[in-house]
Protein backbone atom coordinates (compact mmCIF):
# COMPACT_ATOMS: atom_id res chain seq x y z
CA UNK A 1 0.00 0.00 0.00
CA UNK A 2 1.66 3.46 -1.01
CA UNK A 3 1.55 6.14 1.56
CA UNK A 4 -1.32 8.17 -0.31
CA UNK A 5 -3.40 5.57 -0.60
CA UNK A 6 -2.69 4.47 3.62
CA UNK A 7 -3.17 8.08 4.00
CA UNK A 8 -6.49 7.77 2.17
CA UNK A 9 -7.11 4.68 4.72
CA UNK A 10 -6.78 6.84 7.29
CA UNK A 11 -8.85 9.63 6.63
CA UNK A 12 -11.62 7.59 5.42
CA UNK A 13 -11.38 5.52 8.67
CA UNK A 14 -11.70 8.63 10.36
CA UNK A 15 -14.19 10.05 8.90
CA UNK A 16 -16.81 7.13 8.95
CA UNK A 17 -15.71 6.59 12.81
CA UNK A 18 -15.95 10.09 14.07
CA UNK A 19 -19.45 10.09 11.71
CA UNK A 20 -18.80 12.46 9.82
CA UNK A 21 -19.72 10.00 6.59
CA UNK A 22 -23.56 8.59 6.35
CA UNK A 23 -24.30 5.66 4.95
CA UNK A 24 -27.20 5.12 2.55
CA UNK A 25 -30.71 5.89 3.42
CA UNK A 26 -33.09 3.51 2.59
CA UNK A 27 -34.79 5.08 -0.95
CA UNK A 28 -38.32 4.56 0.25
CA UNK A 29 -37.86 6.66 2.98
CA UNK A 30 -36.55 10.52 2.94
CA UNK A 31 -33.07 11.33 4.55
CA UNK A 32 -33.12 12.94 7.59
CA UNK A 33 -30.04 15.32 8.29
CA UNK A 34 -27.98 14.32 10.81
CA UNK A 35 -26.55 16.69 13.34
CA UNK A 36 -22.62 17.99 12.37
CA UNK A 37 -20.47 15.35 13.60
CA UNK A 38 -18.08 16.40 16.71
CA UNK A 39 -14.32 17.17 16.04
CA UNK A 40 -12.41 14.46 17.75
CA UNK A 41 -8.77 15.48 16.50
CA UNK A 42 -6.00 13.56 14.62
CA UNK A 43 -5.92 10.42 17.02
CA UNK A 44 -5.92 8.39 14.24
CA UNK A 45 -2.75 7.19 14.60
CA UNK A 46 -2.85 4.38 12.20
CA UNK A 47 -4.74 2.73 9.24
CA UNK A 48 -7.31 -0.48 8.77
CA UNK A 49 -5.54 -2.62 6.49
CA UNK A 50 -8.20 -4.52 5.12
CA UNK A 51 -8.66 -3.35 1.84
CA UNK A 52 -12.86 -1.95 1.74
CA UNK A 53 -13.07 -2.44 5.42
CA UNK A 54 -13.16 1.61 5.99
CA UNK A 55 -15.62 2.38 3.45
CA UNK A 56 -17.77 -0.81 3.41
CA UNK A 57 -17.75 -1.76 7.16
CA UNK A 58 -17.30 1.13 9.51
CA UNK A 59 -20.53 3.16 7.79
CA UNK A 60 -22.74 0.78 8.99
CA UNK A 61 -21.71 1.70 12.90
CA UNK A 62 -24.56 3.26 14.20
CA UNK A 63 -27.11 1.36 12.83
CA UNK A 64 -25.08 -1.75 14.06
CA UNK A 65 -24.75 0.16 17.54
CA UNK A 66 -28.51 1.01 17.39
CA UNK A 67 -29.63 -2.48 17.13
CA UNK A 68 -27.33 -3.47 19.76
CA UNK A 69 -28.82 -1.23 22.33
CA UNK A 70 -31.89 -2.96 21.61
CA UNK A 71 -30.54 -5.89 21.65
CA UNK A 72 -29.41 -5.66 25.37
CA UNK A 73 -32.23 -3.84 26.12
CA UNK A 74 -30.68 -0.63 26.35
CA UNK A 75 -27.90 -1.83 28.14
CA UNK A 76 -24.97 0.69 26.74
CA UNK A 77 -22.01 -1.12 28.21
CA UNK A 78 -23.28 -4.39 27.05
CA UNK A 79 -24.55 -2.96 23.31
CA UNK A 80 -21.10 -1.17 23.09
CA UNK A 81 -18.83 -4.20 23.86
CA UNK A 82 -21.27 -6.21 21.56
CA UNK A 83 -20.26 -3.53 18.64
CA UNK A 84 -16.54 -3.99 19.16
CA UNK A 85 -16.72 -7.85 18.77
CA UNK A 86 -19.27 -7.61 15.75
CA UNK A 87 -16.51 -5.66 13.74
CA UNK A 88 -13.55 -7.09 15.18
CA UNK A 89 -15.29 -10.42 14.09
CA UNK A 90 -15.76 -8.79 10.75
CA UNK A 91 -12.24 -7.77 10.67
CA UNK A 92 -11.13 -11.06 11.37
CA UNK A 93 -13.31 -12.66 8.33
CA UNK A 94 -13.23 -9.62 6.09
CA UNK A 95 -10.79 -11.46 3.70
CA UNK A 96 -13.88 -14.12 3.15
CA UNK A 97 -16.68 -11.77 2.35
CA UNK A 98 -17.97 -11.91 -0.34
CA UNK A 99 -17.14 -8.69 -2.30
CA UNK A 100 -20.48 -6.84 -4.10
CA UNK A 101 -22.58 -8.19 -1.62
CA UNK A 102 -24.48 -6.85 1.03
CA UNK A 103 -22.34 -5.68 4.16
CA UNK A 104 -24.87 -4.37 6.19
CA UNK A 105 -27.14 -7.86 6.37
CA UNK A 106 -23.71 -9.73 6.95
CA UNK A 107 -22.41 -7.22 10.00
CA UNK A 108 -25.76 -7.62 11.43
CA UNK A 109 -25.67 -11.48 11.04
CA UNK A 110 -22.38 -11.75 12.81
CA UNK A 111 -23.97 -9.29 15.39
CA UNK A 112 -27.08 -11.37 16.29
CA UNK A 113 -25.16 -14.36 16.14
CA UNK A 114 -22.69 -12.74 18.63
CA UNK A 115 -25.22 -11.62 21.09
CA UNK A 116 -27.12 -14.73 20.92
CA UNK A 117 -23.92 -17.14 21.17
CA UNK A 118 -22.80 -14.56 24.42
CA UNK A 119 -26.67 -14.44 25.80
CA UNK A 120 -26.20 -18.61 26.15
CA UNK A 121 -22.45 -18.37 27.64
CA UNK A 122 -24.21 -16.24 30.14
CA UNK A 123 -27.56 -18.20 30.13
CA UNK A 124 -25.48 -21.42 31.41
CA UNK A 125 -23.27 -19.38 33.37
CA UNK A 126 -25.60 -17.43 35.40
CA UNK A 127 -28.29 -20.72 35.34
CA UNK A 128 -30.91 -17.82 35.33
CA UNK A 129 -32.85 -16.81 32.11
CA UNK A 130 -32.09 -13.38 30.77
CA UNK A 131 -35.31 -11.75 31.98
CA UNK A 132 -34.69 -11.96 35.55
CA UNK A 133 -31.38 -8.86 35.08
CA UNK A 134 -31.88 -5.82 34.72
CA UNK A 135 -31.34 -5.11 31.57
CA UNK A 136 -32.85 -1.30 31.09
CA UNK A 137 -31.03 0.46 33.86
CA UNK A 138 -29.52 2.59 32.08
CA UNK A 139 -31.57 2.64 28.49
CA UNK A 140 -32.60 6.04 29.10
CA UNK A 141 -28.92 7.31 29.81
CA UNK A 142 -28.36 10.51 27.09
CA UNK A 143 -31.39 9.83 25.92
CA UNK A 144 -32.83 13.87 24.68
CA UNK A 145 -36.12 15.32 24.01
CA UNK A 146 -37.31 15.06 20.27
CA UNK A 147 -39.33 18.01 21.41
CA UNK A 148 -39.39 20.27 17.96
CA UNK A 149 -41.88 22.64 16.11
CA UNK A 150 -44.36 20.39 14.18
CA UNK A 151 -45.51 21.76 10.74
CA UNK A 152 -48.41 19.28 10.69
CA UNK A 153 -50.56 17.07 13.06
CA UNK A 154 -49.33 14.51 11.92
CA UNK A 155 -45.83 15.65 12.77
CA UNK A 156 -46.99 16.68 16.06
CA UNK A 157 -48.41 13.39 16.91
CA UNK A 158 -44.85 11.77 17.29
CA UNK A 159 -43.29 15.51 18.05
CA UNK A 160 -44.67 15.61 21.64
CA UNK A 161 -43.23 12.06 21.93
CA UNK A 162 -39.36 11.88 23.85
CA UNK A 163 -37.22 9.44 23.39
CA UNK A 164 -37.45 7.22 26.29
CA UNK A 165 -41.38 6.76 25.85
CA UNK A 166 -40.37 5.13 22.61
CA UNK A 167 -37.59 2.65 23.56
CA UNK A 168 -39.63 1.79 26.30
CA UNK A 169 -42.16 0.81 23.84
CA UNK A 170 -39.60 -1.12 21.14
CA UNK A 171 -38.37 -2.95 23.93
CA UNK A 172 -41.60 -4.48 25.06
CA UNK A 173 -42.59 -5.45 21.82
CA UNK A 174 -42.24 -9.34 22.01
CA UNK A 175 -38.77 -10.31 20.87
CA UNK A 176 -39.57 -11.57 17.77
CA UNK A 177 -41.21 -8.61 16.49
CA UNK A 178 -38.48 -5.67 17.70
CA UNK A 179 -36.05 -7.21 16.07
CA UNK A 180 -37.49 -7.23 12.74
CA UNK A 181 -38.82 -3.67 13.51
CA UNK A 182 -35.64 -2.55 14.44
CA UNK A 183 -33.72 -3.87 11.65
CA UNK A 184 -35.93 -2.17 9.87
CA UNK A 185 -37.02 1.13 11.06
CA UNK A 186 -34.00 2.09 12.61
CA UNK A 187 -31.41 -0.07 10.85
CA UNK A 188 -32.82 0.79 7.04
CA UNK A 189 -32.34 -3.09 6.29
CA UNK A 190 -34.54 -4.36 3.50
CA UNK A 191 -37.40 -7.12 3.84
CA UNK A 192 -34.10 -9.77 2.07
CA UNK A 193 -31.62 -8.63 4.45
CA UNK A 194 -33.47 -9.06 7.22
CA UNK A 195 -34.61 -12.23 6.34
CA UNK A 196 -31.16 -13.10 6.15
CA UNK A 197 -29.74 -11.78 9.20
CA UNK A 198 -33.04 -13.30 11.15
CA UNK A 199 -32.49 -16.52 8.77
CA UNK A 200 -36.42 -16.68 8.32
CA UNK A 201 -38.54 -16.18 4.94
CA UNK A 202 -39.35 -12.74 3.89
CA UNK A 203 -43.18 -13.30 4.19
CA UNK A 204 -42.43 -13.97 8.05
CA UNK A 205 -40.44 -10.64 8.09
CA UNK A 206 -43.16 -8.60 6.64
CA UNK A 207 -46.18 -10.24 8.74
CA UNK A 208 -43.75 -9.91 11.93
CA UNK A 209 -42.83 -6.30 11.08
CA UNK A 210 -46.25 -4.82 9.88
CA UNK A 211 -47.61 -5.91 13.34
CA UNK A 212 -44.79 -4.92 15.11
CA UNK A 213 -45.59 -1.60 13.72
CA UNK A 214 -48.79 -1.67 14.75
CA UNK A 215 -48.23 -2.22 17.89
CA UNK A 216 -45.48 -0.01 18.35
CA UNK A 217 -47.65 2.93 17.19
CA UNK A 218 -51.03 1.46 18.81
CA UNK A 219 -48.77 1.82 22.18
CA UNK A 220 -47.23 5.10 20.98
CA UNK A 221 -50.84 6.18 20.38
CA UNK A 222 -52.37 5.31 24.39
CA UNK A 223 -49.56 6.82 25.55
CA UNK A 224 -50.03 10.04 23.89
CA UNK A 225 -53.71 10.24 24.65
CA UNK A 226 -52.95 9.39 28.22
CA UNK A 227 -50.69 12.08 28.39
CA UNK A 228 -52.97 15.02 26.54
CA UNK A 229 -50.56 15.11 23.83
CA UNK A 230 -53.18 13.85 21.10
CA UNK A 231 -56.53 12.87 20.59
CA UNK A 232 -56.85 10.30 18.43
CA UNK A 233 -59.83 7.78 19.15
CA UNK A 234 -59.48 5.66 16.10
CA UNK A 235 -56.65 4.31 13.76
CA UNK A 236 -54.65 7.44 12.67
CA UNK B 1 -63.04 7.54 -1.01
CA UNK B 2 -61.39 6.23 -4.54
CA UNK B 3 -63.61 3.52 -6.21
CA UNK B 4 -62.25 1.40 -8.47
CA UNK B 5 -62.30 2.84 -11.61
CA UNK B 6 -59.64 3.66 -14.63
CA UNK B 7 -57.66 1.14 -13.48
CA UNK B 8 -57.38 2.96 -9.68
CA UNK B 9 -56.99 0.24 -7.02
CA UNK B 10 -59.43 0.58 -4.42
CA UNK B 11 -58.61 2.37 -0.55
CA UNK B 12 -58.35 -1.60 0.77
CA UNK B 13 -55.58 -2.55 -1.94
CA UNK B 14 -53.39 0.93 -1.44
CA UNK B 15 -53.90 0.25 2.10
CA UNK B 16 -53.07 -3.02 2.04
CA UNK B 17 -49.54 -2.28 -0.06
CA UNK B 18 -48.63 0.69 2.06
CA UNK B 19 -45.87 -0.21 3.97
CA UNK B 20 -44.53 -2.32 1.19
CA UNK B 21 -44.84 1.01 -0.72
CA UNK B 22 -43.37 3.27 2.00
CA UNK B 23 -40.09 0.58 2.62
CA UNK B 24 -39.65 0.61 -1.42
CA UNK B 25 -40.55 -3.14 -1.30
CA UNK B 26 -43.26 -2.90 -4.39
CA UNK B 27 -42.61 -3.74 -8.09
CA UNK B 28 -42.94 -0.70 -10.41
CA UNK B 29 -46.01 -1.22 -11.59
CA UNK B 30 -47.39 -1.85 -7.77
CA UNK B 31 -45.84 1.36 -6.77
CA UNK B 32 -46.91 3.62 -9.55
CA UNK B 33 -50.83 2.12 -8.68
CA UNK B 34 -50.23 2.85 -5.02
CA UNK B 35 -49.01 6.54 -6.03
CA UNK B 36 -51.11 7.40 -8.39
CA UNK B 37 -54.02 6.38 -5.58
CA UNK B 38 -52.61 8.10 -3.24
CA UNK B 39 -52.15 11.31 -5.39
CA UNK B 40 -56.05 11.46 -5.46
CA UNK B 41 -57.56 9.81 -2.46
CA UNK B 42 -58.21 12.23 0.37
CA UNK B 43 -58.85 9.29 2.54
CA UNK B 44 -55.60 7.27 2.07
CA UNK B 45 -53.63 10.58 1.93
CA UNK B 46 -53.54 11.09 5.51
CA UNK B 47 -52.70 7.62 6.76
CA UNK B 48 -49.87 7.57 4.08
CA UNK B 49 -48.30 11.03 5.51
CA UNK B 50 -48.80 9.82 8.88
CA UNK B 51 -46.83 6.47 8.15
CA UNK B 52 -44.05 8.68 6.63
CA UNK B 53 -44.08 11.09 9.83
CA UNK B 54 -43.34 7.47 11.57
CA UNK B 55 -40.43 7.29 9.57
CA UNK B 56 -39.06 10.36 10.32
CA UNK B 57 -39.75 10.35 13.45
CA UNK B 58 -37.86 6.63 13.91
CA UNK B 59 -35.42 7.94 11.83
CA UNK B 60 -34.56 10.21 14.93
CA UNK B 61 -34.68 8.17 16.98
CA UNK B 62 -32.19 6.32 15.12
CA UNK B 63 -30.05 9.31 15.39
CA UNK B 64 -30.44 9.61 19.08
CA UNK B 65 -29.06 5.56 19.63
CA UNK B 66 -26.14 6.80 17.71
CA UNK B 67 -21.71 5.46 19.50
CA UNK B 68 -20.51 8.05 21.13
CA UNK B 69 -17.22 10.18 19.99
CA UNK B 70 -15.76 7.93 23.21
CA UNK B 71 -16.86 5.18 21.76
CA UNK B 72 -15.69 5.42 18.20
CA UNK B 73 -12.05 5.88 19.66
CA UNK B 74 -12.25 2.83 21.87
CA UNK B 75 -13.47 1.39 18.90
CA UNK B 76 -10.87 2.67 16.47
CA UNK B 77 -8.23 1.46 18.54
CA UNK B 78 -9.81 -2.18 19.52
CA UNK B 79 -9.51 -2.53 15.36
CA UNK B 80 -6.12 -1.83 15.30
CA UNK B 81 -5.18 -3.85 17.96
CA UNK B 82 -7.03 -6.85 16.98
CA UNK B 83 -5.39 -6.17 13.60
CA UNK B 84 -2.07 -6.73 15.11
CA UNK B 85 -2.64 -9.20 16.82
CA UNK B 86 -3.82 -10.98 13.45
CA UNK B 87 -0.39 -10.34 11.68
CA UNK B 88 1.58 -11.06 14.55
CA UNK B 89 -0.49 -14.63 14.59
CA UNK B 90 0.78 -14.75 10.71
CA UNK B 91 3.93 -13.93 10.91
Amino acid sequence: MSRTELWAQVRMAWSVLSGQVAHEVHPGRERIEVAPAPDLGPEAGGAIAAEGFAEEALPWLDAVHAFTLRLTGGDRDAAEDLVQDTFVRALRFWHTFERGTHVRSWLFTICRNTFLHGRDSARSRREKPLADMDPRAEALVGIRSLGRPAPDPEEEFFSRLIHDEVVDAIDALPPDFRDVLVLSDLGDLNYAEIATVLEIPVGTVKSRLFRARRQLQERLREFAVREGYADVPEEA
Amino acid sequence: MIRRAMGMISCDEAMRRLWEFLDAELGPEEEAEVQRHLEVCEKCYPQYDFQRAYFRFMHRVAEGERATPAFRRRLFRRLLEAQSAEEDRNE
